[in-house]
């Protein structure tokens, strides 16, 4: 069984604990060995760059580094913004060697080097690539059938890697959700961003971008939206009700992680997958699960 | 026996003498290089002036000159005037050496008394080579006066009745059933707008009754061998299964074949042909084409509707690929380009939202011989369209696709605003970067845009979509784009998208190259010999390019480079024979080993292998003396004539200051 | 004696470093700003604010909302046909204007990144509940309300811990940290 160094990132510890056990009871069932690894600290997220990008760089680097000392090679994050930064951190590293020791000068200070030779994956991909649609379809046991799923990437999984059509109109989550027999919805902003920390920063532009991303899934019949990311699935689920009061709409949407939807297609009990925790019921979901 | 050689240093006007002090150079060789066989040495403004020639062919005879050596510019530019000047002294002309002390020394350096110190060391290595050159008597071989012309748009057209008119022979090989090209497919031309096919036809006519044009139609160049003046060439004629000798273009098997294929050529997609075709109605030469791996026959065995209808008996389903090989002393390629596939830029959302076109399809769609008789309708086919966007720079000026401008979709973009204007009555959006207009009367037809009413958004245009934000968007498709003139983002509902997609070398433009022995740049454009002063002739002599096979241009430019190219091969054909470089490898059969490793390095062919003694041998006409076999050769066999181990090896002596008398390697920079 | 360098110099330098083409070899075709889905709340578009850069006018730069908008979303990054990191440029502006500690009024963004920092040099870990203590009289009093109320609702689901959890090893980290920059120790 090949096992991956995971990185949960600190939502998975707080806001996103239902993503964080749905990951864990999926990739359980699905023969996934992910290896939390030790003591390690937060990436510093969006708000980071704009003090000292050095410090940054650094700030992931520790755990790239301790991900590094266990010797394995895959380097797993669950949460896109986690996921981007250590992407492009161990990129660096690898580029710029000036950069890597200045970071490794300071990662001294706790007994640790690091050199950029991990591969970086976003848990997605992990389930897609290495797991494989074939096994993924084979688990389902309870195939989401006529649930109707607005597939949402949002942004720092696709960007800013620049292999262009991928980017732009990336196919990767639909299948997956085929896989497990709900019926994926041609989401035109799928890509769009949901406003990230703006919704701390900027509540009114955030607004404005998760109602837009709400209104388009309404518009679609969908009766849930997926997410890949911690940040998406709060500014698009806990802010429904202050997008309703902003705008004067209505929305009542479901959004949950694509774990919590695997882990229904392959029977798991809803409590297992923190399903009850949604500020926006999605215990109607369960419904869709036919064993 | 001591050679006597001149040094002459030229200033450039101020291209050398900025940087580098050219009279302390020339002093310098006089002084530190009389060892060297120096007997004289001067400076002049412009050595390539005919006062600066005469300067040295004086010297010549007066001081009786064995070798020259001349300081300037880049061999490109003058090493053929001063190679004149000393056969105009009776010196022969391989015994000068041009050094480069401008592109090589003053333009590429800032730092005066090193520039200064470098050029003291080129013209060294100059002069310790010089020593060691030969008198070489350059190679004659005579000229066929056929001519091959590759591909059939309208540069090749042009090109073909120019040389064929002037009395000489040309074949026209041409990939698809007719010529034509794209100038076939198109409605209007700018800024003119006289009809595309009324100012084309005439000229495809032309080439199709001309005596002195063989045209080879669904047709494609295998193999090339030879060289200029000789080239023999293979060509693969495609079975068309009709029989040309008996046909006589009726038109009967394409009216009774009763199979219809989406035209993804000639029609863009947007229409349909028999499965027996021409291209279109004024298609040259007139006889049909069978589609093979569409045609029942051919993959059920039934039909033969068109067999049994012919009056001439022309139908012919055994025929079979024929390859012919023609004899030609030049070649000129034309063979255009590709359109860029839009669908790579995903967020314009061709093929998914279905109104939006691209230029080939709406202009297959405004042509009256096109699938909508040259209504401009929507997907549908029928609805007219009340706004329609028309978006430039499809994957032009953009690194994440083509980096460079394709020249004609500013204009083909106000044409085409013209023209739905004029049809329809409809609101247009021109979306662009930049306007360039910038040939004859471009400007006026831009002006006569303005003054139509035309909306121009200075904007590249960031997504097309067909979701609606606001009631006035329902139903249509929304350009999100920023108006850069007033800063602000701008969503603009429309119900035709236009996407100027720009143009890109073909597909299969670098293996084709390769045939030709010609280079391509990054974007795979071919390239020419000098982008000014020589843009139809290529680095392989006797092969001419001619159109956007060059790089992006439009209609009358290609008409020009077409012309232009012609001229350059009647001026070959005229010469009869023509003196080629004689510098050549040779190898020495007695050290060969025959190992064969020079043979396959060899890019022209020119090496070929004696079986019976078991030595390779250069053929000289084909060697171009790009010295890779001298370079590879293990046993040291072979030599490049002008570039022997002791030509090179004494140079880099020179250059390094290893023979000179006096301390001077000390003041050069390592 | 060094020149002073001009604004424009100092933003391309600081950029020298990213993985983008330098700003200098923007056309202006605004594709940065068609595609930004937060351009309606910035004062200026991303590619006015290149041209302001270009045209060194600093205190407007400064004084603009525009980066601070900025959600790093990547998708002008991505289509730029410059091949800018447009994003990180946005990035570099930030830096710029906490470094020279000049920023529009009511921003909340420079607090929350510094606050943010400090949370996790003090923790190695960051936790929403506290960094809302250092933005929140920022807010309008409706706002506060809100936040307030989705907090708790949190609370309620079991979303949010009662404490913040800390790394082992605290104080290596902060020596680490501390190596990069001088605020290791502040609490």
């Amino acid at each position: 069984m090949k096992q991956y160094a995971y990185y949960p990132g600190c939502s998975l510890e707080s806001l996103a604990k239902s993503y964080g056990v749905s990951t864990k009871e999926i990739a359980r069932a699905l023969d996934l060995d992910l290896r939390e690894i030790e003591d390690w600290n937060c990436c510093g997220a969006t708000a980071y760059f704009p003090v000292d990008e050095l410090l940054a760089h650094t700030l992931v680097a520790r755990n790239l580094a301790i991900a590094e000392k266990t010797g394995l090679t895959d380097f797993v994050a669950p949460c896109s913004a986690c996921f981007k930064n250590a992407y492009y951190t161990n990129a660096y590293l690898k580029k710029d060697p000036d950069l890597a020791d200045h970071i490794n000068f300071a990662l001294e200070e706790d007994n640790l080097h690091v050199d950029g030779n991990l591969k970086v994956r976003h848990l997605i991909e992990v389930f897609i690539e290495d797991v494989g649609l074939e096994q993924i379809r084979n688990k389902t046991t309870h195939p989401l059938k006529g649930l109707r799923v607005a597939p949402y990437y949002g942004c720092q999984l696709l960007r800013p890697r620049k292999d262009h059509e991928e980017v732009e109109n990336p196919q990767f989550f639909e299948e997956l959700l085929s896989a497990i027999g709900a019926e994926p919805l041609e989401y035109p902003s799928k890509a769009r961003c949901c406003g990230g920390s703006l919704i701390v920063t900027n509540r009114m532009a955030a607004l404005d971008m998760v109602h837009k991303l709400l209104q388009e899934a309404v518009n679609l019949k969908a009766d849930v939206i997926a997410t890949t990311c911690p940040m998406c699935n709060v500014n698009l689920e806990v802010y429904q009700s202050q997008v309703n009061q902003a705008f004067g709409s209505n929305f009542s949407i479901p959004v949950m992680y694509f774990t919590q939807l695997m882990g229904m297609a392959m029977g798991l009990k809803s409590k297992r997958l923190g399903i009850e925790k949604a500020s926006v019921a999605g215990t109607p979901m369960l419904a869709f699960a036919q064993g | 026996m001591t050679e006597k050689i001149g040094v002459y240093v030229c200033h450039c006007g101020t291209n050398i003498a900025g940087v580098v002090d050219v009279a302390e150079v020339s002093r310098w060789a006089g002084e530190h290089l009389a060892g060297q066989g120096v007997v004289i040495s001067r400076d002049y403004k412009f050595m390539c002036s005919s006062l600066g020639q005469e300067l040295i062919q004086k010297d010549i005879k007066e001081l009786g000159l064995t070798r020259v050596v001349v300081a300037a510019c880049s061999p490109h530019l003058h090493e053929k005037t001063f190679r004149k000047a000393c056969e105009g002294a009776d010196l022969n002309p391989y015994l000068c050496e041009l050094v480069s002390i401008r592109e090589q020394d003053s333009w590429v350096h800032t730092d005066e008394v090193a520039a200064t110190d470098k050029a003291k060391a080129i013209i060294s290595g100059g002069v310790a080579r010089v020593a060691h050159h030969e008198a070489l008597e350059p190679l004659r071989v005579p000229i066929h006066p056929d001519t091959l012309i590759v591909g059939g748009g309208i540069a090749g057209i042009q090109a073909a009745l120019e040389i064929a008119d002037a009395g000489f022979h040309v074949y026209l090989v041409e990939r698809e059933p007719s010529i034509g090209g794209h100038m076939a497919q198109f409605d209007k031309t700018f800024p003119t707008l006289d009809c595309s096919a009324c100012i084309l036809t005439p000229k495809m006519v032309d080439v199709g009754n001309h005596p002195n044009i063989t045209l080879l139609t669904w047709s494609d160049v295998v193999k090339v061998d030879g060289y200029v003046g000789n080239f023999a060439v293979t060509i693969n004629k495609k079975a068309r299964y009709v029989n040309e000798e008996l046909c006589t273009g009726c038109g009967i098997c394409w009216e009774k074949c009763p199979w219809k294929v989406t035209d993804d050529v000639f029609e863009a997609g947007l229409g349909k042909r028999k499965v027996v075709y021409v291209p279109f109605p004024q298609a040259v030469p007139k006889y049909p084409v069978i589609d093979a791996p569409n045609c029942a026959y051919f993959q059920k065995g039934t039909c033969k509707a068109c067999e049994k209808f012919c009056p001439t008996n022309a139908i012919d389903f055994k025929q079979q690929d024929q390859q012919i090989t023609v004899e030609v002393g030049n070649i000129i390629l034309a063979t255009g380009y590709d359109l860029f596939d839009v669908k790579r830029i995903p967020q314009y959302g061709y093929g998914r939202l279905e109104n939006v076109f691209t230029n080939l399809e709406f202009e297959r769609m405004s042509n009256a011989a096109g699938p909508t008789s040259g209504n401009i309708v929507l997907r549908d086919g029928k609805t007219t369209p009340k706004t329609v966007g028309i978006v430039h720079c499809v994957g032009s000026r953009d690194q994440n696709y083509n980096p460079y401008c394709s020249s004609i979709c500013c204009m083909q973009s106000l044409k085409f605003a013209h023209l739905v204007h004029e049809r329809t009555g409809a609101e247009v959006y021109n979306f662009y970067i930049d306007i360039r207009t910038p040939s004859k009367g471009y400007e006026e037809f831009y002006q006569r845009l303005l003054e139509e009413g035309t909306h121009f958004v200075r904007g590249k245009v960031a997504e097309v979509s067909n979701i609606a934000r606001t009631p006035e968007e329902e139903g249509h498709l929304v350009i999100q784009v920023e108006d850069t003139l007033i800063g602000k983002q701008r969503r603009i509902p429309v119900d035709m998208v236009i996407l100027s997609a720009g143009l890109q070398a073909r597909h299969d433009a670098k293996e084709v190259a390769k045939m030709f022995g010609i280079s391509c740049s990054a974007d795979n454009w071919y390239i020419e010999r000098h982008p000014k002063l020589d843009p139809v002739a290529t680095m392989t002599e006797g092969i001419y390019i001619a159109g956007c096979v060059q790089g992006p241009k439009d209609i009358p430019a290609s008409v020009a480079q077409g012309a232009a190219a012609s001229a350059r091969v009647l001026g070959k054909i005229q010469q009869k024979e023509i003196a080629l470089e004689p510098v050549r490898a040779s190898i020495n059969e007695e050290r060969c080993s025959g190992c064969r490793i020079c043979n396959n390095l060899c890019p022209f062919n020119a090496i070929l292998f004696h079986d019976d003694r078991m030595v390779s041998e250069v053929n000289p006409a084909l060697c171009q003396g790009c010295g890779t076999c001298v370079a590879a050769c293990p046993a040291g066999a072979i030599s490049g004539t002008g570039f022997s181990n002791e030509q090179i090896l004494s140079q880099i002596e020179g250059l390094l200051l290893l023979n000179v008398n006096g301390k001077l390697a000390e003041a050069v920079p390592a | 004696m060094t020149a002073e360098l001009s604004f424009s110099s100092e933003i391309v330098n600081m950029m020298y470093a990213t993985h983008g083409n330098p700003i200098t070899n923007c056309l202006q075709c605004g594709t940065c700003s068609g595609t930004c889905p937060a351009v309606e709340f910035m004062d200026h578009s991303p590619r006015a604010i290149i041209g302001m850069i270009r045209a060194d006018l600093k205190d407007e730069v400064l004084a603009s909302n525009t980066y601070w908008s900025c959600a790093s979303c990547y998708h002008c990054t991505v289509r730029c046909p410059a091949g800018i990191d447009i994003a990180d440029m946005m990035y570099t502006l930030k830096r710029y204007s906490m470094w020279k500690s000049s920023y529009k009024e009511g921003l909340i963004g420079p607090d929350f990144s510094e606050s943010f920092v400090k949370m996790i040099v003090n923790s190695g870990k960051s936790f929403e509940p506290i960094l809302a203590t250092t933005y929140l009289p920022k807010f309008g009093a409706g706002q506060l309300v809100q936040e307030a109320l989705t907090a708790t609702g949190l609370l309620l689901k079991g979303k949010m811990p009662l404490l913040p959890k800390k790394i082992k090893r605290l104080k290596n980290f902060q020596r680490m940290v501390k190596r990069i920059i001088p605020i290791g120790e502040a609490s």
